[in-house]
């Protein structure tokens, strides 16, 4: 490292990056475009960050396999911080080998951090709970072991797990604060909050209340039955009988058992079912019909029975009933609630779930990305839809780990 | 790309691996080992924000001058010049201050200094370059050509060694100070590199470790 890399590199670590600019914005050998693209990437220019340090990473010859190696990660994490998540994650694996082969292990863990942050902004994360599993953080920069924390949340957020997740938020609270890194801390404080709101109603004998993540879990561990009109299905226990492509099929469910455990008169159910006031024989049959499917399909669960007037819901075993549904009412907070399982949505799944017209769906969903409150990925048909991260991890890059002291 | 032009020099010349001694540091605060020196007693060692002096037979750090330490530093028998940016500061060890300052003739892009004859001997490091440079105006006096990145220069017996730091491979290696030919190389092993040499005027050659912190002490070839 010549001299005034090595000042320009102090300025950077020490948070200065106009300091270090000034220093290096002449030079154009590997070395200067590698930090310039770090300081950019700090004045939040992304797109000349990465321009940089590409060219950083193509001018460090073969033999400095480490230095391009650090190129390739601090380019992979200016990327994901502009949610370009169209790359190959071929070049980041191989930089995370390069690294872990010469002991630069923080930097290694950085890299798969940042894949696993990657396959989570897609959707995937079965693929992100496995890439997770196995990364270590003990010895290194606790902003790493933040980082690490923050996606052991988000995963179990998605699934539901709000004990292990906050649990995680408090390890990465405490990493956070090791750290002392504004941004990062805020973030951790952000998702603690987030487990602290409403996240779902409770339908129940006609009164409604609010329900934290927590209240949720709570209530899907009970032997209570849940009809889950956030994400479409009914839950008993560990039992899921999942309605999101049964529309008809749910809003029955849904119907009877809100007013459970009284009954539901016919044409109120056909009226709702069906949307139609005028009901004739022809939809008193297809209710006949439609109520035996779902009989079938929920079983040994509950039973519907006939009465004089309709049909109500009869639980085995002497359970309850309750209805959870999205936190506000409206279209748009059914969507959310569908996306909250962080899987990538189509647009003629989530059309499908709601019983809506692809057009209408699509309208909705792009009035909630305008407000940033649902991201897509891809193209015309395989375009899919996601919910923002509960954890925004992806703001605060932690570049000056990949910076080079060769 | 054309970067090695005496290669044919330099595969033909003596190589042997290094012979590491003794290993000191890492020290406190040290990001990064810079430069180092040789005062007859102490080897001082630049760590970015300031110089400490080392005793070599027990390593213990005895002495430390805070000043900004980027790159190499050299000792002319009453100052150090420790090269900071892209200026050299020729600074009073006994108060730390810097009682003037020259251009580097890297323009910043140096590494590796070394007193000898009256001289200053600066490293260029990317530009695989040794300048020799009047202490006292910053002009260069001549330019050696290396083919290899240099990260450490030093003088010894009349021999110029230098330090080569490229990726994972580093040396040391004696040239030809006229023609800059290879004469002479000891390999430090893979993954250790070198910033800043120096010898201590006799059997030993002290090396600077970079990120490692450390500095490394390796056996000058017997004659």
């Amino acid at each position: 490292m010549d001299s005034l890399i090595a000042a320009a590199g102090r300025a950077l670590v020490a948070g200065d990056a106009l300091g270090a600019l000034k220093r290096v914005a002449l030079r154009d050998d590997p070395p200067a475009l590698a930090l310039r693209g770090i300081a950019m990437a700090q004045l939040g220019e992304y797109p000349r960050a990465r321009e940089l340090l590409r060219r950083a990473a193509r001018g460090f010859g073969t033999r400095e396999a480490l230095a391009r190696a650090r190129c390739v990660v601090a380019g992979a994490e200016v990327a994901l911080a502009m949610r370009d998540l169209g790359g190959s994650p071929r070049a980041l694996a191989e930089a995370a080998t390069a690294l872990d082969a010469r002991g630069d292990r923080a930097n290694a863990l950085q890299a798969r951090l940042i894949a696993v942050r990657r396959l989570l902004l897609l959707g995937r994360l079965d693929e992100a709970s496995a890439a997770l599993v196995g990364l270590d953080a003990k010895g290194l920069p606790p902003s790493l072991a933040a980082i690490t924390e923050l996606a052991t949340a988000e995963l179990a957020l998605r699934s539901l797990r709000t004990a292990d997740a906050r649990s995680a938020l408090d390890r990465a609270f405490a990493a956070a604060q090791r750290a002392a890194i504004p941004a990062l801390l805020a973030e951790v404080t952000e998702a603690r909050a987030a487990l602290d709101r409403a996240a779902a109603r409770r339908i129940h004998a006609g009164h409604e209340e609010p329900l934290r993540l927590e209240q949720i879990e709570a209530l899907m561990g009970s032997d209570v039955l849940v009809v889950d009109a956030c994400r479409r299905g009914l839950r008993a226990g560990d039992v899921w009988v999942p309605l999101a492509r049964r529309p008809i099929l749910f809003a029955l469910l849904r119907a009877l058992a809100e007013n459970w455990p009284g009954d539901v008169e016919r044409n109120a159910l056909i009226a709702r079912v069906f949307r139609t006031r005028q009901p004739d024989e022809t939809h008193r049959a297809r209710l006949r019909v439609e109520v035996g499917r779902l009989r079938s399909l929920v079983a040994p669960l509950l039973d519907i029975q006939a009465s004089a007037r309709g049909f109500t819901l009869v639980p085995t075993d002497d359970r309850g009933v309750v209805v959870l549904v999205p936190p506000i009412d409206g279209e748009q907070a059914s969507l959310l609630a569908l996306l909250a399982d962080g899987a990538a949505w189509s647009t003629s799944a989530l059309a499908l779930a709601l019983g809506d017209s692809q057009r209408t769906v699509q309208r909705a969903l792009a009035e909630l990305e305008a407000a940033g409150q649902v991201r897509s990925i891809g193209r015309a048909r395989a375009q899919r839809w996601l919910a923002p991260p509960l954890v925004g991890f992806t703001t605060t890059l932690l570049l000056p780990a990949a910076l080079p002291p060769e | 790309m054309s970067r090695n032009p005496a290669s044919s020099t330099s595969a033909q010349a003596p190589t042997r691996a290094a012979e590491i001694v003794r290993e000191y540091g890492p020290f406190e605060g040290a990001r990064n080992v810079a430069g180092v020196t040789f005062d007859g007693h102490h080897v001082w060692t630049a760590i970015g924000s300031k110089v400490v002096a080392f005793d070599p037979a027990n390593g213990e750090v005895e002495r430390s001058v805070e000043c900004a330490a980027d790159a190499g530093t050299a000792f002319d028998g009453t100052h150090l010049y420790q090269i900071a940016e892209a200026r050299i500061d020729k600074i009073d060890p006994s108060t730390g201050a810097v009682v003037a300052s020259i251009p580097a003739p890297g323009n910043g892009g140096d590494s590796g200094m070394a007193w000898a004859e009256g001289s200053l001997w600066v490293g260029q490091y990317r530009d695989r370059k040794i300048h020799q440079i009047n202490p006292d105006t910053g002009a260069i006096i001549r330019t050696i050509e290396s083919n290899q990145f240099v990260t450490g220069v030093t003088w010894v017996d009349g021999e110029l060694w230098h330090g080569v730091w490229d990726g994972d491979e580093s040396e040391l290696r004696r040239i030809d100070a006229e023609s800059g030919a290879v004469l002479e190389r000891l390999e430090m092993p893979h993954g250790t590199g070198v910033s800043g040499l120096e010898s201590d005027g006799a059997g030993m050659f002290y090396c600077g470790g970079g990120p490692s912190g450390k500095v490394r002490a390796v056996r000058r070839p017997p004659r």
